[in-house]
């Protein structure tokens, strides 16, 4: 690796833009940008990207040390249900596991008399029965039926299925015939994908474990080229094949590298959310907040989650579009809450919020792209809370328009446009409540004990509406918010944290090479500490390491000891890991000869971000002024707009007050403080309040 | 009224015997205008503040509660009330707010108070059975005029517990015959005082269970829970205040009431419709028909009492001596009417817009209920026994459906069957004591949009048990967990399947089950065929086979013996003739329905088979085939009850309501 690749580099592929975040470590600079996303081939808007920053920043590929990245490739393709045709092996007897699935109706009492079930994500005629049978002590009760096994492999070579899952009982406690089942599938059948339970999964449940192996299935063919295909035109930009370390999120928050994620792509399923949820983690802590909440606005919808240390919260009991998964994400609560949600009246004439959304195309009346029903961005607009155009000034907003829609709707209401404008708002302020109530509710917390982060194209906007309404006395929104998710990426495990993949099973882990790994990953933070004026003396490091049950797709993140890395060190590590998975988990494998533990990531942790110098009351200088309502009653206010980057740490700024950045706006109501933290974080509390 | 039918006068008649339920709290609203000039963005505000304090209420319960009917089987509710006793909230039934501000005037509760019950009779027909500990928080608001504090709302939360004493464990004995062998009954005490619990009360509860510290956790999970709700809907009053909240209380049931009168109640013509059916057993005497009845009278618009649904039960048959009784004749019948107006939903135009129609207090007004004097399955007398109720309750949403099916030429589904308790019990391997009991579902009825589903429950979330749980804890292998196949009533749209499980003991054990539809049939309509009854059967296709009884408390299974449950398959909807044949083809090819069953019930003549990947049909030879089959056929009821009614009716094959 040549001597100047020092620029690093987070990407986060949404559904409409693609953002990335460039740190330069030889100077210390962050740059961040978006590019159009492609959804038709994402790797062309990522590759778009990293020529974006790069030419931003005046260097080329040869500079680039780092790259990771949070991906929606796996989530869109479930969520889309565009799955291909798979097939299913599992035990005679248990053909009809997916139909029967666990029984249970959703939603109310009463719906099993008109519930229509799904498709299930392969048809009954695709599922291929084998007789044999393990115990759940992982003893056999009956032998594997080998021809049995490759009767149905060559059935489903000679129709022409490709893609396979194979599920069969208590493979969690023994995968013998599972694996064997495999190999006969390699012999007979050697095109097909396979993805196999016992890897994918390691619990026992049987319906959740099939569904969660078939998912996984479905999304390897697709997932595998386009990261492929990206590191293949990674190399482009360099000179040596394979020399950017290529990264990818995981739902849980961790990352592996993209040789290893092709093999399970199922855990990158909720990266991108993920992502936005770490960044908030980080931005969090930096600011002094150990319990937030996040609140992630986009065009659709909002995500929240809850972070507490500076560990976002997970869940085993997710699932992408229609189909259940028991791998470990971050626990993302998603509400029909976005700046395209459509406001509308219902079959009994009341005002409705969303779930629905104008998507970007038409998009809000305000885009002025045929659009016709009111969004909440069109309520922002019209009550002067946005300004008049997107994206710094790039793109001009349609006010008359949306002034046109919304008073129409306020007609049928019997109410002022400015009331029917603040009540659209105001009902997605209490849907978004309800979510981070649900978040926190269902973990026996209270929403009180929590500081709020905004971030996201539209997660500020109501920002001084949910601390009102959830009594929460301060809300952190970061720099770039629009970028957050891209900045999880870069901070996960380049920015602060130095991390490589080493896959080892514990009893056969090289110490020797592995205190190695450690040390040079520690002399690498030490040198960007350097530069960025760190006395040597003032270096603090923290080690951690990612471990796993051989066979699991899922890691549990756990502290090594600091001085020379030894048995005892390791064996150290082993021990917290068994405690850790049981107290996240329920359950551990300690004293088990069967489950292996494997050591995945090493991890050396360098201090915080770079802070700057807090000013007593800095100038603060308005960049325009314009006519804002925050109360119907009150009506339009004379306002002050700030344009966020003049605002130096120390800023004090006191609502009625707008403060405007490049693809985000906080709106600042009467009764409010914001102030500019050292880091740049913006920090809104009550007036009078103590903060 | 001379505009009505000679039908319905007739029944007016017949309905001389039965008479609306008293109650002390008749139906009105909170406001003057009934709610007309709430603020919209408001009513929207508290309806989904109302729908959150609910879920987290239910989601704080399942989070510290510690029996296994209200953590695992979900078998737990929680609804919000205003001081009206109104039901709020639509996504499930629950209890009744009328028993605790019978005892215990509004005016006299103070802030703290905590209320409970659970005696069925004591209960204004909201609890059926005692195992359901019901716990009740009133909401309260400062009066600025008065400077006190005013009940204005109430939280209230009901799940079954493990074990309220009495004569078994798990107090749900199937051959009670009084209510004095099915646990303690508690009328509506207060739990706590003023903020002080009332260790008494406790104490002689837990004194009086089998397991004495999960009641406790339990009722500590619910009491903060409904705490934790008040004060959530608390905060609401005192951000909007009084007179704006209740004005968008009474706007939401307004809305639910203008809905179902626009979208179910339009769908319904003016006239009047009898139909019936049955439990099989009461778990103490022999099986017999035991008839829940209901006359439906839909009113025109300008009938003077207003446009509503009557539903008339007289011809239910006498109480029974075992415990399947409901009460049902208090408060106006409010509770049966909120328990089956989900049923109503299956009118509205799409399976989409069912999902979204709540049930709230507001379907109230559209609803009477008149009930048969004293001493029928639905107005026991006391002490009659109860804890079985479910089987009468959940029959009577079929025979609603049934009744309407009637009235609009059968766009209603077919019926489903979906709740039995069936396990296994004895000592394991190591020789402790262990029970297995699971709630497993049955296929659901056909409808006139889609076959009905395979393998589902009427309550949500209420899960079956993996085999890779079931085995590491008990001692047997679940050779199979599949469906029974042929078990879905024929149609145009199929009934679902119902389960085929098969059970091989590890160790001797006893089997137990207590099952309805074991006899009769999961009906179909409108031509469409019932399904196949619930069935166990020890060692099938063995020298060895031998069948058990639907209600066995302890049948012995030796070590090596194999159970074979075949839970019931829903009905089917329409002709089976008219089912698409290729539908048929995909049937036999997904191993739902044999190919004997595709020629016998669909007329389907198929060609190829499945072990050569050429399974077909030939589409000349079915038509024929069907046409003889409609030429020899007899004429048909407009329901089908299978074959087990004959056994149960002296023969007869159908109803005399059966027919159109």
């Amino acid at each position: 690796m040549p001597n100047d690749s020092q620029i690093r580099i987070g990407i986060d592929t949404g559904g409409t833009f693609t953002d990335v975040v460039a740190f330069d470590e030889a100077s210390g600079t962050m740059v961040t940008t978006k590019t159009p996303s492609t959804p038709s081939d994402p790797a062309e808007g990522f590759l778009a990207g990293v020529a974006k920053v790069l030419d931003i920043l005046g260097e080329d590929g040869s500079a680039l040390s780092a790259i990771s990245h949070g991906t929606t490739v796996a989530t869109n393709q479930l969520l889309e249900g565009k799955v291909d045709r798979l097939g299913f092996i599992t035990n005679e007897g248990y053909e009809s596991v997916l139909e029967i699935a666990r029984q249970s109706v959703p939603d109310g009492y009463g719906n099993s008399y008109f519930w229509v079930k799904p498709d299930r994500i392969v048809p009954r005629e695709l599922v291929k029965g084998v007789a044999g049978r393990i115990d759940h002590n992982g003893a056999e009760i009956r032998p594997f039926d080998e021809e049995g096994a490759r009767n149905v492999a060559r059935w489903f070579r000679d129709q022409g299925i490709t893609t396979l899952g194979i599920c069969l009982l208590h493979a969690y406690a023994n995968p013998a015939h599972e694996e064997r089942l495999r190999e006969i599938v390699a012999e007979e059948h050697p095109e097909a994908v396979v993805s196999v339970s016992s890897e994918v999964l390691r619990e026992y449940r049987e319906y959740e474990r099939s569904m969660t192996t078939l998912v996984d299935a479905a999304v390897k063919p697709k997932l595998s080229r386009y990261i492929n295909n990206i590191k293949r035109r990674l190399d482009e930009f360099t000179a040596e094949e394979g020399s950017v370390p290529f990264y990818v999120m995981k739902s849980n928050g961790g990352v592996l590298s993209a040789d290893e994620v092709v093999h399970q792509p199922i855990t990158t399923v909720l990266s991108g959310p993920a992502a936005g949820a770490l960044g908030a983690a980080l931005i969090g802590k930096i600011a002094g907040f150990d319990r937030i909440l996040t609140c992630d606005g986009g065009g659709t919808s909002t995500d929240v989650s809850v972070v507490i240390d500076g560990e976002p919260t997970l869940t085993t009991e997710g699932s992408v579009g229609v189909y259940p998964s028991k791998i470990p994400m971050i626990d993302v609560v998603t509400v029909g809450a976005g700046g395209g949600s459509i406001a509308w009246l219902s079959a009994e004439g009341t005002l409705k919020v969303g779930p629905h959304s104008a998507g970007a195309d038409p998009g809000p009346v305000c885009y002025a792209k045929g659009g016709n029903d009111v969004t909440i961005t069109d309520a922002h607009v019209v009550l002067g809370r946005i300004p008049p155009h997107l994206l710094g000034g790039e793109i001009p907003l349609d006010v008359d328009g949306a002034r046109t829609a919304l008073e129409e709707l306020s007609g049928k209401l019997g109410m002022s446009l400015e009331e029917c404008a603040a009540g659209v708002l105001e009902i997605s302020a209490w849907n978004q409540a309800n979510a981070l109530r649900q978040v926190t509710v269902k973990r026996g917390l209270d929403v009180r004990d929590f500081a709020l982060t905004t971030f996201g194209g539209s997660g500020s906007l109501l920002l001084c509406r949910l601390m009102d309404i959830l009594d929460i006395g301060t809300v952190v929104v970061p720099l770039n918010p629009g970028n957050l998710s891209a900045f999880g990426l870069l901070t996960v495990d380049v920015k602060n944290d130095y991390v490589q993949t080493q896959v080892s099973l514990h009893e056969k882990l090289d110490i020797a090479g592995t205190g190695q790994l450690f040390d040079e990953l520690t002399e690498r933070a030490a040198a960007a500490l350097e530069l960025e004026g760190f006395a040597p003396e003032d270096h603090q490091f923290v080690r951690t390491a990612d471990l796993r049950y051989f066979g699991q797709a899922f890691e549990v993140r756990v502290s090594v000891d600091d001085g020379p890395f030894d048995e005892a060190a390791a064996e150290a590590v082993a021990e917290r890991f068994h405690d850790e998975h049981r107290a996240l988990y329920g359950y551990d494998f300690r004293g088990n000869g069967e489950q292996q533990v494997e050591w995945v990531n090493l991890r050396v942790s360098g201090p915080e971000v770079r802070s700057e110098p807090v000013q007593e009351n800095p100038e603060v200088v308005e960049a325009s002024r314009r006519a804002v309502c925050f109360e119907p009653a009150t009506g339009y206010v004379d306002t002050p707009v700030y344009w966020r980057p003049d605002l130096a740490p120390g800023a004090q700024v006191t609502g009625p007050a707008i403060i405007e950045e490049f693809g985000s706006t906080v709106p600042l109501h009467p009764g409010f403080v914001a102030r500019v933290d050292a880091y740049r974080n913006i920090i809104v509390t009550r007036e009078g309040a103590d903060s | 009224m001379t505009s009505l039918s000679t039908e319905q006068s007739s029944v007016d008649a017949g309905a001389t015997t039965s008479r609306r339920a008293p109650t002390q709290f008749p139906f009105g609203s909170l406001t003057a205008d009934g709610g007309a000039s709430a603020d919209p963005v408001l009513v929207e505000i508290v309806q989904g503040s109302l729908a959150a304090v609910e879920m987290e209420v239910e989601t704080a319960i399942a989070r510290t509660s510690r029996s296994p009917m209200i953590r695992d089987a979900h078998d737990f509710r929680a609804g919000i009330h205003d001081r009206k006793l109104r039901k709020l909230t639509g996504r499930s039934y629950s209890a009744l707010v009328h028993p605790i501000a019978r005892d215990f005037p509004l005016e006299e509760m103070v802030p703290g108070d905590v209320f409970f019950h659970n005696d069925v009779y004591e209960s204004e027909g909201g609890i059926g059975h005692l195992p359901d500990l019901c716990v009740t928080v009133p909401v309260f608001h400062l009066n600025p005029e008065t400077g006190k504090q005013e009940v204005v709302a109430f939280v209230q939360a009901f799940g079954h517990h493990d074990d309220i004493g009495g004569a078994v464990p798990g107090s749900m004995p199937s051959n009670a015959t009084s209510v004095y062998e099915e646990g303690l009954a508690v009328p509506p005490i207060k739990l706590w005082d003023a903020g002080v619990p009332v260790r008494s009360a406790l104490r002689i509860m837990t004194r009086n269970s089998r397991t004495p510290e999960a009641l406790a956790a339990d009722l500590d999970a619910e009491c903060s829970a409904c705490l934790m709700g008040a004060q959530r809907l608390g905060e609401l009053f005192d951000r909007y205040g009084r007179d704006a909240v209740e004005s968008a209380f009474d706007a939401i049931i307004d809305n639910t009431t203008r809905t179902y009168r626009r979208e179910i109640l339009s769908k319904i013509p003016v006239g009047t419709w009898v139909w019936e059916d049955y439990a099989e057993h009461d778990g103490v005497e022999d099986p017999k028909l035991h008839t829940q009845r209901i006359t439906l009278t839909r009113t025109p618009e300008d009938d003077p009492e207003g446009e509503r649904l009557i539903l008339d039960f007289a011809g239910t048959s006498p109480q029974a001596k075992g415990p399947i009784n409901h009460c049902g004749d208090y408060s106006d019948g409010v509770f049966l009417k909120k328990w089956l107006a989900p049923i109503l939903r299956n009118l509205a135009d799409t399976p989409e817009r069912m999902a979204e129609l709540d049930v709230n207090e507001g379907i109230v007004p559209l609803i009477e209920m008149r009930f048969p004097p004293k001493g029928t399955l639905l107005t026991p007398e006391f002490p009659a026994p109860t804890n079985a109720r479910t089987f009468v309750i959940l029959r009577l949403l079929g025979v609603l459906a049934g009744v309407i099916a009637k009235a609009v030429d059968g766009r209603m589904p077919a019926d489903q069957e979906t709740i039995r308790y069936t396990g296994v019990y004895g000592e394991d391997m190591e020789g402790r004591p262990y029970l297995m009991r699971e709630v497993l579902g049955g296929g659901a009825g056909g409808r006139y949009y889609a076959d009905g589903e395979d393998t589902i429950h009427v309550v949500p979330d209420s899960r079956n048990l993996p085999t890779e749980f079931t085995e590491s804890r008990f001692p047997f292998i679940v050779e199979k967990l599949g469906l029974a196949k042929d078990s879905g009533g024929a149609g145009q749209f199929r009934g679902g399947l119902g389960y085929e499980k098969h059970i091989r003991m590890l160790k001797d054990a006893n089997f137990m089950s207590i099952a309805d539809r074991s006899i009769l049939a999961c009906w179909g309509v409108k031509g469409g065929k019932a399904g196949s009854p619930f069935q166990v059967v020890v060692n099938p296709g063995t020298p060895e086979e031998r069948e058990i009884d639907a209600l066995a408390d302890a049948e012995p299974i030796k070590a090596g013996e194999t159970i074979r449950i075949r839970t019931t398959g829903g009905g089917g909807w329409g002709d089976p003739l008219d089912r698409d044949p290729e539908m048929v083809v995909r049937d036999v090819l997904w191993d739902k329905v044999s190919e004997q069953k595709a020629l016998e019930d669909y007329g389907v003549v198929l060609t190829g088979s499945v072990a050569t990947d050429d399974l077909g049909h030939d589409a000349e030879a079915t038509k024929r085939e069907r046409e003889r089959i409609r030429a020899e056929r007899a004429e048909e009821p407009f329901f089908d009850r299978g074959p087990g009614y004959a056994a149960l009716s002296g023969g007869n094959f159908a109803a005399e309501v059966d027919w159109a």
